[in-house]
């Protein structure tokens, strides 16, 4: 089996998947941090004081957790255009990510504030600090320690989901995958090399992880 | 400083305050005691109002707690409370658990907070616990790093809430030697606890509260020594006699 798998295209293909490589990684990067505001955002607005704002956050994280990322995707991409809103792909992809991952994102940071006991609140509360103050200095903080297994889970979600941009024609790892398998028909040569660079980017988010939690140490109490 | 004209609060159903009237002048010891559910954690959760009353007039401090439009922000950084269960931030080292609200809520220069840090924890015993996360410090250490929490912010009241409940017996004498020393500086102080010997002690006068009604309220060695009402009389001599 060994000696048809052709390592010498794989090379010659290398520019191009490390080209693809790195759009990969900007684009998740990119959603990821557009995520992450968008998370906190809708999960302020989710567990906020006021109602109609709670309800258009739990409205968004609902409709976005109970439909398919390429449905979001290809609306996106098809339907916006039809409605007069234009945006590049690369756009396009980053917006479909932002707003996928942010939903999930604001459950899990929901569920990380919800963790910290509400004693917490109270000193801070008793003690005159406002509620913005709180939440900056007392319970983020320490929802930041609970959450970021799950949030590491949801950025490595967020990294493999990135492989449907390939379908709008961005120029990602998976769609490398695709021209190296089209223009010599090595499909097996293609998707692996694609696989293996998904792989060195989960690798680095773990040890990213393992790194910071032995920071947040002190939380265990 | 702190004066409750015919207060009433419900849980839900549950009538958890039923018409108390009392008046704390200032530097003065107030010890409230009675059974649990009696309703003395809820009294002094509504000075700050950490709990909204339903009816009646709370003044503290000249500011009408009663009224929902009072901006109560401003008024808790006047009133120190210390939790049953510390609550210290778990993030924070000590100085950063009393500098916090110093920095933010008062607007003082952290450089002058820090030292303020310092002292107050040095006269709580902890001047060489600075640099200590709570998980790091016995539950005696936690709760006075508590107190020294309240005491940055320079209040006018200290509330306790059962300070001493959650200590094992050899941590609480090291706490109520704070809340001594503090109650001789002319600290005005409500503290709920069952410790009837700092009650006597340290006190002014001591109150019993039972099913949410204030039923007396006297002088300790008179509370003590004479208690009027027949309830009082059976819960003293249940917890004297343990």
């Amino acid at each position: 089996m060994l000696e048809t798998f052709n390592f010498r295209v794989i090379l010659e293909y290398m520019p191009l998947f490390l080209r693809c490589f790195w759009a990969t990684l900007w684009l998740s990067g990119a959603g990821l941090l557009g995520a992450l505001v968008v998370g906190t955002l809708a999960c302020g607005m989710r567990i906020g004081r006021f109602t109609l704002l709670s309800w258009a956050a739990g409205a968004y994280i609902e409709s976005i957790r109970s439909t398919p990322l390429l449905v979001q995707l290809f609306f996106f991409y098809f339907g916006l255009p039809s409605l007069g809103i234009r945006m590049s792909e690369a756009a396009t992809g980053i917006l479909a990510l932002t707003l996928n991952s942010g939903a999930y994102m604001a459950e899990i940071i929901r569920a990380g504030i919800q963790s910290i006991p509400h004693g917490q609140v109270e000193a801070a509360v008793s003690s005159g600090l406002n509620y913005l103050q709180r939440m900056r200095h007392i319970i983020l903080p320490q929802a930041i320690g609970v959450t970021l297994p799950p949030l590491l889970g949801q950025a490595i979600v967020l990294v493999k989901d990135s492989a449907l941009l390939s379908l709008i024609s961005l120029p990602e790892l998976t769609r490398a995958g695709q021209i190296m398998t089209s223009e010599r028909f090595m499909p097996a040569e293609g998707f692996l090399t694609s696989a293996l660079f998904y792989l060195l980017i989960y690798y680095s988010l773990k040890a990213l992880t393992h790194w910071s939690q032995k920071r947040l140490i002190y939380m265990q109490t | 400083m702190i004066e409750f004209k015919e207060v009433h609060k419900w849980f839900g159903e549950l009538h958890v305050l039923k018409g108390i009237t009392l008046k704390v002048a200032p530097a003065e010891v107030l010890v409230v005691c009675g059974p649990s559910g009696s309703g003395k954690s809820t009294l002094i959760r509504c000075i700050n109002r950490l709990e909204p009353i339903q009816k009646g007039e709370l003044i503290v401090d000249g500011m009408r707690v009663h009224e929902s439009k009072t901006h109560m922000t401003k008024l808790r950084a006047e009133i120190g409370f210390v939790f049953q269960q510390f609550n210290l931030y778990p993030h924070m080292t000590a100085l950063q658990n009393v500098t916090l609200a110093p920095i933010k809520v008062r607007r003082i220069a952290r450089k002058q907070a820090e030292e303020e840090g310092r002292r107050v924890l040095a006269k709580v015993g902890l001047g060489d616990k600075l640099h200590q996360y709570p998980a790091q410090l016995s539950g005696g250490q936690q709760q006075r790093v508590a107190i020294a929490r309240g005491l940055c912010m320079k209040p006018k009241i200290m509330l306790f809430d059962e300070p001493t409940s959650a200590l094992d017996p050899e941590m609480i004498n090291e706490v109520l030697e704070v809340m001594r020393n503090l109650a001789r500086e002319g600290m005005t102080m409500i503290v709920v606890t069952h410790e009837m010997g700092f009650a006597r002690e340290v006190s002014h006068r001591v109150a019993f509260m039972d099913f949410g009604e204030l039923i007396e309220i006297a002088p300790p060695e008179e509370f003590f020594a004479r208690p009027r009402s027949e309830r009082t009389r059976l819960f003293l001599s249940k917890i004297l006699t343990h």
